[in-house]
């Protein structure tokens, strides 16, 4: 039994296993109740801190949702909890200008985002549609994180089209956002093929199977921990990854050693 | 405090077509409970619902003799074809340890109201005998649970398997409406302050404990329950005690 799953259990954090969850978001979404879905600094940081989530990193809902509101959804947030936040760029492809404007701009935000989030199967339009290309291009050359939301089968951001940017974009970290959800083999050659790629396990672990078949077939320094909250709860996922046959090593490089490898240079 | 759990959604047998971690007998099943430290469990065979609820309800009743650990829930058919319900139905359900019922409406093509059921789930609600439903596979839409529950108000009803986006605006509605309406904990443990905000509004009698073993991961719902922002009490209810209540009311 994992030692880690003891300390866990006991205490509902443990110091020297932090966590750091990569897939996140902020705010209400029309399509369901989210008890905690509103921002508030002390609220947000006290959920935070029950589990020892030591960086959350996100995209705001509206952000994503609204071109109108936009990326101002994000800033004010992290801002509020510093400490604690950082966020992804959301990039809608049907505003293409707003994308332009964005990625002038992203340096002004260095204290804010460490990356970009495409949400391709909602915006309905590739993650290699050249609409994106000014962000992938930015990514590649100053080593971002880019969150995708993969999910197996999918036209817009599926296993086929993460291998078009992966390969074109090698500077860029690209997280599998869901792992290409039910495509695992997909998602384990992609992981393989490519350094510059890693598997985030939100709603992989929501069935047991996922993570045990990423763990046979890849190493778990390409893995890393999301939760999509505050969609879902972070004990729960974190007991379904200490359930999942992990030793404490994986468990270490899942929760945060990857994370703080992949985030030294971004965060200031 | 060291928190008793008792599982109210778990299954044995092997699906037809595969599942991660499935187990194939009782004996399988109470290893993976002692690993889990869950001391006792409603359980039920997977080909009650793939294969026949007769044969399944069958190799249920002699898995369940393995271990007094272990209850069972039966499935269910439409009285009128006395497939499942016969005059000793009951009888049968006490002398086999079967404590629960399950339904699969869309599966086993049938409608669970009160045009089929009426006599029957009048007297399950007399009884107190709890029905389990599962929103996890093809099983019933949620009109049809709203309009069972119209239908039968005094029903003790179980749902499982609640959904993996939050469904509070489905359920709530009917854990405020119906006194006997119950919410399974495996998936409302996933919601993110799903625990805290049900029991914040309705009190934490209302759910009881599950994992949903095979297909999920026992310690996500653990560590969820353990690590809750409610009172020792309330984990306490969840935990065990809400289900032991239940099967103490029941009337077989």
């Amino acid at each position: 039994m994992s030692t880690l799953w003891e300390k866990f259990l006991e205490h509902g954090k443990v110091e020297e296993c932090p966590i750091y969850d990569m897939h996140a978001h902020m705010g209400s979404y029309c399509r369901i109740y989210f008890p905690y879905g509103d921002f508030d600094p002390e609220i947000t940081k006290d959920r935070l801190d029950r589990a020892g989530i030591k960086m959350l990193i996100f995209c705001s809902h509206w952000a994503l949702f609204s071109p109108d509101i936009g990326n101002r959804a994000n800033i004010d947030v992290v801002r509020k909890l510093p400490g604690q936040l950082r966020a992804y760029c959301g990039l809608n492809p049907n505003y293409p200008e707003i994308i332009e404007k964005d990625v002038d701009e992203f340096e002004k935000y260095k204290d804010v985002f460490v990356g970009f989030k495409l949400l391709a199967s909602y915006h309905r339009l590739s993650i290699t549609h050249p609409n994106y290309a000014p962000a992938w291009k930015y990514a590649d050359k100053n080593g971002l994180l880019v969150l995708l939301h993969t999910w197996g089968g999918d036209q817009f951001n599926g296993p086929e089209q993460i291998r078009i940017v992966a390969e074109k974009y090698p500077g860029a970290k690209i997280l599998m956002g869901h792992s290409c959800h039910g495509e695992w083999d997909k998602a384990v050659q992609l992981m393989k093929d490519f350094p510059n790629v890693y598997a985030e396990l939100c709603a992989v672990v929501d069935d047991r199977g996922g993570l045990e078949k990423f763990l046979e077939s890849c190493s778990s320094t390409q893995i890393v921990f999301g939760t999509d909250w505050p969609w879902f709860n972070h004990h729960y996922y974190i007991g379904a990854v200490l359930d999942a046959g992990v030793s404490d090593q994986d468990a270490h490089n899942i929760f945060h050693l990857n994370a703080e490898k992949l985030l030294a240079p971004l965060i200031f | 405090m060291k928190l008793e759990f008792f599982d109210s959604n778990v299954f044995i047998g092997r699906p037809m077509n595969g599942l991660f971690g499935a187990v194939r007998r009782a004996d399988d099943l109470l290893l993976e409970m002692e690993k889990q430290n869950i001391g006792k469990a409603i359980v039920w065979h997977m080909f009650q619902y793939e294969g026949s609820p007769v044969e399944g309800n069958r190799i249920l009743a002699q898995e369940l003799a393995k271990s007094e650990k272990l209850y069972g829930c039966w499935t269910i058919l439409p009285p009128q074809t006395g497939e499942v319900i016969s005059k000793d139905f009951f009888e049968r359900m006490k002398k086999n340890r079967i404590v629960a019922l399950n339904a699969f409406p869309e599966w086993h093509r049938f409608v669970l109201d009160n045009v089929g059921f009426g006599k029957f789930l009048n007297e399950v609600s007399e009884r107190k005998i709890p029905l389990f439903l599962t929103m996890g596979r093809t099983c019933i839409s949620w009109e049809s649970i709203h309009r069972l529950m119209r239908d039968f108000p005094n029903l003790t009803c179980v749902l499982c398997d609640i959904g993996i986006w939050g469904v509070d605006r489905y359920t709530w509605p009917l854990v405020e409406k119906f006194p006997r309406f119950y919410l399974e904990s495996s998936l409302l443990s996933l919601e993110e302050g799903g625990m805290e905000a049900t029991v914040k509004r309705f009190g934490s009698e209302r759910i009881v404990f599950g994992t949903g073993f095979p297909l999920r991961y026992p310690k996500a719902a653990i560590l969820n329950l353990v690590h809750a922002d409610i009172s020792e009490k309330d984990k306490e209810n969840i935990a065990s005690k809400n289900l032991e209540k239940i099967l103490q009311e029941e009337q077989l």
